[in-house]
């Protein structure tokens, strides 16, 4: 066997993850509308041989106030699978995973998208499975508003078994099969006939069979429905973890629910997001973070923290008080608790919460050399608690540069990230199995 | 006179695979192959009609690409500098957001070289409604919104951004889109005409007409329904289906056409029809202008009914076209179709 190396993801957005990253004077204000600066992001990360990029979704503008929503450049963004279709044939080995939803979404289109993703790209296409949590997404689809979280999972597992035989339906030379008698070989054409409590789906995709047999599974959800159906259907799942106690956990629990679907525990990878702020020195690297937190407008952080901990507004509290006490609420259950643990743990204010989870929002932050980021990610990696990790640079392209040419020798010094590829297909890179067709 | 040409792995005829036996040509290399050797031909754009939202039940089909419309045409604008790409997708088949949102983005990418051929749903009052919610999602931010000021920590102007909140019969959506705004206005809207009193909403009409006759008839309803929807006959491009069967000779061309075999049963299989004019490569030229001056015709959509049809048109018809001069790179659909420049709705007042 040979040894375990990290998998590595680079989770892509326009100026960069920190929310003030379009204001650094380094930063391309306009990158969110720029092909060509993603194509670039994307090269990058392929001439460090990472096995992806990961792109985040969601379906409506991400702040109701017109205001604050104006300061943030989050606000527009590339739709991900046309961004990942156009990146796709710029590139040649590296996997290409982006989010869609099962709330806002149907089986046959999606399915169908994601077919023509891993066609585009020769087998390194992803899917991050989303139920949508926001309000205003919900307020773009339908006038009565979101559905409760247990119904959006209903939904989502349906879903993912119709998808996952929609892509199985088809064989391996189904096409202009040898004997010539017809275009296509009904024999290696599994029309699906799903007729659900959610959906109903007759017919095959027209896509021919991906080279890594069907895209890629992802999910990030942390509830407990969402790591069962992370369990049962995923390659990857992706973690918000602050300690690594936390994210031992996460990995235990996800990894031995797998048995009883007959999964291996190497099945499936946990990859944490990991948001580094790389320098020379210490002290460079504080500096980098300093300088990014104070381009961070106060109410622009404070009402990102309460989007993430799923209230409407923070304003009427202290700025420098504690959290209020929360209700509980039906949206991501897991991220509010992360935040509220935080709070008590480290007695943070509202606004030390709002620049910590606006610089990082909600991941794992490590401001430091080389040596020492790489000391992090080896500790969660050697210590149960990390297959790989979903790299978010606060800064593109330089914080992901930083990354590639700093940290990423200093990986490969220990042995713990790869050379070169291993395969073409990102299901070879990632090392998880081929599926069957049906 | 306005060319499109319609994109196929092997032709439009339902038997051409049998003529390039090659699983290559279903690929995006050879497809890509194709829309350059149009782009170089000075074609407007590729339109990529999907078998117009049919979805395949039991098998698939030799007269589709292989790959999803609106994702295909994302892959092949970043490849290409210079043609426009129209793509379908049905109204029954997408939420009104995402459409938007998808074309929106496109829209970007291929750096306002855009459209958007609409598959109606069948009930023409949905799909005016869509329309409006498609239309006014693009709007959602006026052209100068976005200030990108460091300085002042103002990535847009908030009094330029239009939340829609659109609340009708059949959809709810309250906007605004997320997505910057067209570098064209809003992406084209294309629609095949049926002549069914659907709404006009679209830039460009394609005209599926299997006769001279018939395509006669069916411009002259098309003309009309500009005019009954309020729309100005010059601000909407009317194009015909053409499959050309070209040979050296008019003996040639006869021969390859009853070659390939050309039967009524064939039409279910390829959704796209068109007048078919079998001649030389001048002749054919000569049809399609007349035919343009006679029938007030905008251009012509090229279903090239094999892949040595459509290198022959591109090869030796589409140079014979009066055309208008060499288009540059950087320049959008919009503009190449000459479609009226876009007024965002708040700088008209």
């Amino acid at each position: 066997m040979s040894e375990r190396h990290m998998k590595l993801g680079a989770f892509l957005m326009a100026g960069g993850h920190h929310i003030a990253a379009w204001r650094h004077p380094d930063a391309h204000a306009d990158a969110g509308s720029d092909i060509a600066h993603f194509i670039e992001l994307a090269r990058i990360a392929e001439a460090a041989k990472f096995d992806m990029i990961f792109i985040e979704d969601a379906a409506a503008i991400r702040e109701r106030n017109a205001d604050l929503a104006s300061q943030a450049a989050r606000s527009t963004a590339f739709e991900p699978l046309s961004l990942l279709a156009a990146i796709a044939v710029n590139t040649t080995h590296l996997g290409i995973v982006a989010t869609a939803s099962t709330t806002y979404n149907e089986p046959y289109g999606l399915a169908r998208a994601f077919a023509t993703l891993d066609s585009l790209s020769g087998g390194r296409a992803g899917w991050n499975l989303v139920t949508s949590a926001s309000e205003l997404e919900a307020k773009n689809f339908a006038a009565s508003g979101l559905r409760p979280h247990s119904e959006r999972y209903e939904r989502a597992e349906e879903f993912a078994d119709a998808a996952l035989k929609l892509w199985d339906g088809v064989e391996d030379g189904a096409y202009l099969p040898a004997d010539g008698a017809a275009f296509a070989d009904r024999t290696r054409l599994h029309p699906l006939h799903h007729h659900g409590k959610h959906f109903a789906v007759d017919g095959i995709l027209d896509s021919q069979r991906s080279p890594q047999g069907r895209p890629i599974m992802v999910q990030a959800g942390a509830s407990d429905v969402g790591k069962e159906l992370a369990a049962r259907t995923a390659d990857v799942v992706f973690a918000a973890s602050q300690t690594i106690g936390e994210a031992q956990a996460y990995y235990a629990d996800v990894k031995a629910r797998l048995a009883k679907y007959g999964r291996a525990k190497t099945d499936l990878k946990v990859m944490p997001g990991i948001s580094p702020i790389v320098g020379a020195t210490d002290e460079e690297a504080k500096a980098k973070h300093r300088a990014l937190q104070e381009l961070i407008p106060d109410p622009v952080g404070v009402a990102l923290l309460a989007s993430y901990l799923s209230i409407q507004d923070l304003s009427s509290y202290p700025l420098d008080g504690p959290l209020p006490e929360m209700p509980p609420t039906n949206l991501i259950q897991s991220r509010q608790q992360l935040i509220v643990d935080l709070g008590k743990r480290e007695g943070l204010s509202i606004r030390e919460l709002a620049r910590h989870f606006a610089g990082a929002r909600g991941h794992w932050q490590v401001v430091g050399t080389p040596v020492q980021i790489a000391d992090a990610m080896e500790e969660r990696f050697a210590g149960g608690a990390a297959d790989g990790f979903n790299v978010m640079a606060p800064l593109f392209p330089s914080g992901l540069q930083d990354f590639t040419t700093l940290v990423v020798p200093e990986l490969r010094r220990r042995g713990l990230f790869r050379d070169d590829y291993e395969g073409r297909t990102l299901r070879q890179n990632l090392g998880v199995g081929a599926p069957a067709s049906r | 006179m306005y060319l499109g040409y319609s994109l196929t792995p092997f032709g439009h005829h339902p038997r051409a695979w049998e003529h390039a036996r090659n699983v290559e040509k279903l690929g995006f290399d050879a497809l890509l192959a194709q829309v350059t050797a149009a782009e170089s031909a000075g074609f407007d754009f590729v339109l990529l009609a999907d078998r117009l939202g049919l979805r395949p039940a039991e098998t698939p089909s030799s007269v589709a690409t292989p790959f999803e419309p609106t994702l295909l045409a994302s892959a092949l604008a970043s490849k290409t500098p210079r043609i426009g790409f129209v793509a379908a997708a049905a109204m029954a088949q997408h939420e009104p957001y995402n459409l938007a949102r998808r074309f929106a983005s496109l829209d970007l990418i291929g750096k306002g070289r855009l459209g958007w051929l609409a598959i109606p749903s069948g009930d023409p009052a949905r799909d005016a409604e869509y329309f409006d919610v498609v239309t006014g999602l693009w709007d959602s931010y006026e052209p100068d919104a976005f200030l990108y000021d460091k300085a002042e920590g103002r990535f847009f102007d908030p009094e330029k951004m239009h939340v829609l909140n659109h609340k009708g019969v059949h959809f709810s959506v309250r906007g605004p889109l997320n997505v910057n705004p067209s570098p064209q206005g809003r992406p084209v809207v294309a629609q095949v005409f049926d002549g069914a009193g659907a709404p006009i909403a679209g830039d460009v009409l394609f005209l599926g007409a299997r006769s001279v006759e018939d395509l006669t008839a069916m411009t002259e309803d098309a003309v009309q329904a500009v005019a009954a929807c309020g729309k100005k006959r010059a601000d909407v491009r009317i194009l015909a289906n053409l499959v050309p069967v070209i040979g050296e000779t008019a003996e040639a061309a006869d021969a390859a056409s009853a070659a390939l075999a050309f039967v009524e049963a064939d039409r279910a299989e390829q959704p796209l029809s068109g007048i078919r004019i079998v001649s030389t490569a001048d002749t054919i030229a000569g049809r399609m202008t007349e035919l343009a001056a006679s029938l007030g015709l905008d251009g012509f959509t090229i279903l090239p009914p094999t892949l040595d049809m459509a290198r022959l048109f591109v090869a030796d018809v589409a140079p014979k076209l009066a055309r208008r001069g060499s288009v540059g790179e950087g320049e959008t659909l919009r503009g190449r179709l000459s479609l009226p420049h876009l007024t965002h709705p708040a700088k008209e007042a």
